[in-house]
């Protein structure tokens, strides 16, 4: 029963879902929790998180916090861990918790482990369970010393919905930030919005070759009407536009049906899709991470199934 | 003149066949073949493209036991000056921390004005050595960067943060950032490069020569087994020829009223 400190994390003036992730993480391990929301002219919002089972929130409010930094944030952290000696430190990994957990880590000579989708007990000791290899396996660690810290993958623990009595404290924190936050833009989107389609067939490294998105794939998205997709690795390889890549990363999407051609599933494409009503993957390895999601799934090659498909649902609509 | 460093790891290639040990204490990697990782080739290459624009030293350093120096020489054939070689027997076993900490041995008496890492491995995804790093440097640094501009001393950059959204900052030198793939499109070596890169400096280093001991990179987070995830309920998987399953595809889109 560790006693946990919370990193709060708050996006567009709330509290994230993660957070109350990672409330329900702490509480089902059972410890006294103590949480941390920085920010600035959040005292409300650290009342809210108390009165959501927080705990003992520890508020660091300051013009500082307004944005962002990882030195700030770091030292808000490393402050409440020497006030209040967690034996556990949760973070969620947020593209600002990757950046600011091992930081902390180094920072405490704490042992950490990233990206976990699930902690269990055993004896007295805690598991930490993460997929490795772009999902393709799981891994589970233990971690040695005092703090240990984790960082929690989004949506991997359901959030904490009840009510609880908490209390709330300011944390003072001396602030040296040698970041400086210029602001936030939006990468281009435009001229190819997904959010939009009732189909979408993504393609993704097993294609092979650029030559083939539009010599394999798009036939069978022409004789959809599908809109075309793909995942990260094709869009960085420069064979298709950003504004095709879907996932956590790109365009999030739930279509009336999601087909991933050639896709292995690692989590930040499944973050972008697999919310879709119905999923059909085709991948020639029967262990891709994209069949647990999938609802139906062929481990075929693409290069023949693909165009068997593209003419079979020709044939279907021509009759 | 201004120094580089790029940290690199030599990762499972990305087609090779994956199993785990029969202990689960890591996959089996005696036989497949190996890269760097993407990640840290996309890094290298941010640390190549400003060489190319001017005066400066690219080094590359890696952790790795002894097939780790063709990641390296691959690295010189790109471009890179001169490489460290970082091994010894204790770091087979060390956590990221440790990893971190052979590498800022390294980097301290260097001065590097810049560090290029990867934002995550290709193989484990811990997604730390890289900011590790530069906390025990004592240096600011960014992840996720998807660009970087060098502005009087100082770079602005670009992180990925999620649903398109880009965090734009700017953090003095020297510093270290952790770059996102698809920053800029990766060279490949060149038959000139891939020869010269023969008669460039490769260093190793051990333990001792780094100041360290076992006991300083004794890990804290330690995996205790790799598996394949529990099939949960999963696809239903379709069998036959290609003819039969497009059939069979045909009549589950039909049913959804898609066609």
């Amino acid at each position: 029963m560790p006693k946990t400190l919370i990193v709060g994390e708050i996006q567009q003036g709330m509290l994230r879902e993660s957070t109350l992730e990672l409330v329900a993480a702490a509480r089902g391990l059972g410890g006294d929790i103590v949480s941390l929301l920085i920010g600035n002219g959040i005292q409300e919002l650290g009342e809210e998180l108390s009165k959501k089972g927080g705990g003992k929130v520890l508020v660091a409010d300051n013009p500082e916090f307004e944005n962002y930094t990882v030195d700030a944030y770091a030292q808000a952290i490393r402050r409440a861990a020497e006030l209040e000696s967690p034996e556990l430190i949760l973070i969620s990994a947020t593209p600002n918790g990757w950046d600011v957990a091992p930081k902390v880590a180094a920072a405490l000579d704490a042992g950490i482990v990233t990206d976990v989708i699930k902690i269990e007990e055993d004896g007295g000791d805690l598991i930490f369970i993460r997929r490795l290899f772009n999902g393709k396996f799981n891994g589970n660690f233990r971690i040695s010393g005092s703090p240990r810290i984790a960082s929690v993958q989004p949506g991997a623990v359901a959030a904490y919905e009840g009510s609880d009595s908490g209390s709330v404290e300011a944390l003072e924190v001396k602030v040296e930030s040698r970041t400086k936050f210029l602001g936030l833009r939006t990468a281009e989107a435009g001229g190819h919005d997904l959010t939009k389609a009732d189909i979408i067939v993504s393609g993704g490294r097993g294609l092979a070759k650029p030559e083939n998105f539009q010599e394999v794939l798009q036939p069978l998205v022409e004789a959809l009407g599908a809109q075309m997709g793909a995942s990260r690795p094709v869009v960085d390889a420069g064979w298709l536009p950003h504004n095709y890549q879907v996932g956590s990363s790109g365009q999030v999407v739930q279509p009336k049906l999601y087909i991933a051609v050639g896709i292995s599933g690692a989590i930040q494409h499944l973050v972008g899709m697999k919310n879709s009503n119905f999923i059909i993957a085709i991948n020639k390895d029967a262990d891709a991470p994209i069949f647990e999601v999938a609802d139906v799934g062929i481990a075929a090659d693409l290069f023949e199934l693909v165009p068997a498909l593209a003419k079979a649902v020709a044939k279907a609509k021509g009759n | 003149m201004r120094k580089i460093l790029v940290c690199l790891k030599q990762v499972p290639h990305k087609d090779a066949r994956l199993d785990v040990r029969s202990d689960g204490s890591w996959i089996q990697d005696e036989n497949i073949k190996f890269e760097i990782n993407d990640y840290d080739s996309y890094a290298l290459e941010e640390a190549l493209r400003l060489k190319d624009k001017g005066e400066a030293e690219v080094v590359v350093a890696t952790v790795g036991p002894e097939r780790a120096s063709q990641a390296l020489r691959t690295a010189l054939g790109m471009g890179a000056d001169r490489a460290i070689h970082i091994w010894d027997d204790a770091f087979a076993n060390t956590d990221s921390l440790g990893i971190a900490k052979g590498l800022a041995s390294v980097a301290k008496d260097e001065n590097f004005d810049l560090i290029f890492t990867g934002l995550m491995s290709d193989d484990a995804n811990y997604g730390l050595t890289g900011p590790m790093l530069a906390e025990l440097l004592g240096i600011p640094h960014a992840t996720a960067v998807v660009k970087t501009e060098f502005k009087n001393g100082e770079v602005e950059v670009e992180r990925e943060l999620e649903g398109g959204a880009l965090e734009v900052a700017s953090l003095p030198q020297p510093c270290l950032l952790a770059v996102q793939t698809g920053i800029n499109e990766v060279r490949y070596a060149s038959l000139k490069g891939i020869m010269q890169a023969k008669k460039k400096p490769l260093d190793k280093k051990g333990l001792g020569d780094l100041g360290l001991d076992a006991s300083a990179i004794a890990p804290k987070a330690k995996v205790e087994k790799l598996y394949t995830p529990p099939k949960g309920e999963g696809a239903e998987m379709l069998t036959g020829s290609a003819d039969e399953v497009a059939d069979q595809v045909v009549t589950k889109i039909k049913e959804l009223g898609l066609l």
